[in-house]
């Protein structure tokens, strides 16, 4: 058997107390220069190596693979931020069945709404035709043409105590078609 | 017994901790290739972030302060009672005191419940009044977000494609993105307790569908569009068109944040 490092070898050091004599170490090695160091810097040094190093190691096992991929960030949020699932379906959902409601909406003064605008949330009537979406509320009308000084004069206003005593605003309009008047 | 190291003994040692640390980014990397491959995200595929740049538009002038948006946004995105991922402001501008020799007189804001169920009749008479707006506010996306540049372990950052999002997994909630914000678009989610705020929808957006509150609104007072993928056709562009059309400002433009949301019809007296 080779003989193994002369310094970290307790057989052939009978006379050395510790294993890890970095003075020994070092004399053997011809690498007297550093000696001039005092120990304690040295071991100083050593330290400061040791802890560099488990600082890699920990920052390697610690940081998310995806991390820096894109930036200083965990590339993989993305994906995880996109996986929500959409509450509201979309115009385009409901233009795909009912393509005649959407005709006669883009035709008047309500063309710029959207249908879950009035009708609500409609995604589970997408996935599942059988469930209906709930009958609508005339408090709807007045959230928005209710008058007020700070809304915009094009919008058309109305005060509802003055307007119409009656109970229901499709007595009179059209919500599909405001200009028009029911049959 | 004898404790004898020998120089093979080490260098055996040695190569065996060098070879694992080389072959433990291969491994993860493959382990990473096999989870992707087995679990199925409910992510959108398809959807390159380098290939897109949003703009959100907000027109002061078309905003009729229903809240619709307000709403949508909340329920879309599971908001907390209390906390909103966008608001909306009620401007009043008194008339002024003609003695006082100024333009406007005193500038009233509310915003009750962010405006979430549309606003209360004002109590300033009319004839008070010089003049009244409502303004949607949000996350500004800033190119240059202060909130991105004070986060301190990389949770909040400004994706490729313009959205500033917040690593809800990474995100420690220390709240310095939450003080760091000059618009005060964000809040600390009471129930995960980390910084949550505007992320333009990015589960709707990846998927081509427009964010809920542009979905939502009414008056079409939210333009929202993709700069990189511009309709080829001028005049079907909502957003050329409103930039083409209007005079577009963004909300304190001295801080130098570049917001990524920009405005039409503001008022000197909105900040």
């Amino acid at each position: 058997m080779r003989a193994g490092l002369p310094c970290c070898t307790r057989e052939n050091e009978p006379e050395r107390k510790s294993r890890w004599n970095i003075r020994r170490c070092l004399e053997r090695r011809g690498m007297t220069r550093l000696l001039k160091m005092p120990p304690q810097i040295i071991r100083l040094v050593l330290l400061t190596i040791g802890i560099v190093c488990v600082y890699f190691t920990a920052r390697f096992f610690l940081t998310p693979q995806s991390f820096g991929q894109y930036g200083h960030y965990r590339a993989d949020a993305l994906q995880d931020i996109a996986s929500r699932q959409p509450y509201w379906a979309g115009k385009a959902a409901c233009v795909a069945c009912h393509p005649d409601h959407a005709a006669k909406l883009a035709s008047g003064e309500h063309k710029t709404l959207s249908c879950e605008t009035c009708h609500g949330p409609g995604r589970a009537h997408v996935e599942r035709p059988d469930e209906k979406l709930p009958k609508l509320n005339m408090s709807l009308c007045v959230r928005c043409h209710e008058a007020s000084p700070s809304r915009p004069s094009w919008l058309h206003q109305i005060k509802v105590q003055n307007h119409y005593t009656g109970s229901l605003c499709t007595e009179c309009h059209v919500p599909h078609q405001p200009n028009e008047v029911p049959p | 017994m004898s404790q004898t190291i020998t120089r093979r003994a080490v260098l055996k040692n040695l190569a065996g901790i060098v070879g694992g640390i080389l072959a433990m980014p291969a491994a993860r990397t493959c382990k990473a290739a096999v989870q992707n491959a087995l679990a199925s995200s409910p992510a959108p595929t398809g959807y390159d972030p380098f290939k897109h740049k949003w703009l959100m538009a907000l027109d002061v002038d078309r905003c009729i302060g229903c809240g619709l948006c307000v709403e949508a946004c909340c329920e879309e995105n599971g908001v907390p009672e209390g906390h909103w991922r966008t608001w909306i402001e009620r401007y009043v501008i008194k008339k002024p005191d003609p003695a006082s020799g100024k333009a406007r007189g005193e500038t009233i804001v509310d915003s009750p419940d962010g405006g979430k169920k549309g606003f209360p009749p004002l109590l300033i008479p009319k004839e008070d009044i010089l003049k009244s707006f409502f303004v949607p506010k949000l996350c500004n996306l800033c190119d240059h977000s202060p909130c991105t540049q004070v986060c301190p372990v990389g949770a909040t950052f400004d994706a490729p494609d313009g959205a500033v999002l917040v690593d809800g997994k990474y995100c420690i909630g220390c709240g310095f993105c939450i003080q760091a914000c000059p618009y005060g678009c964000r809040f600390l989610n009471p129930e995960t307790h980390t910084a949550e705020k505007c992320n333009l929808c990015y589960h709707r957006i990846t998927r081509g569908l427009k964010p809920a509150c542009v979905e939502i609104c009414p008056s079409q007072a939210r333009v929202f569009g993709d700069l990189k993928n511009p309709v080829p056709d001028m005049e079907n562009d909502p957003l050329r068109q409103f930039i083409a059309k209007n005079k577009v400002e963004e909300l304190k433009p001295s801080l130098g944040t570049g917001p990524r949301v920009a405005y039409a019809g503001l008022d000197e007296v909105v900040r």
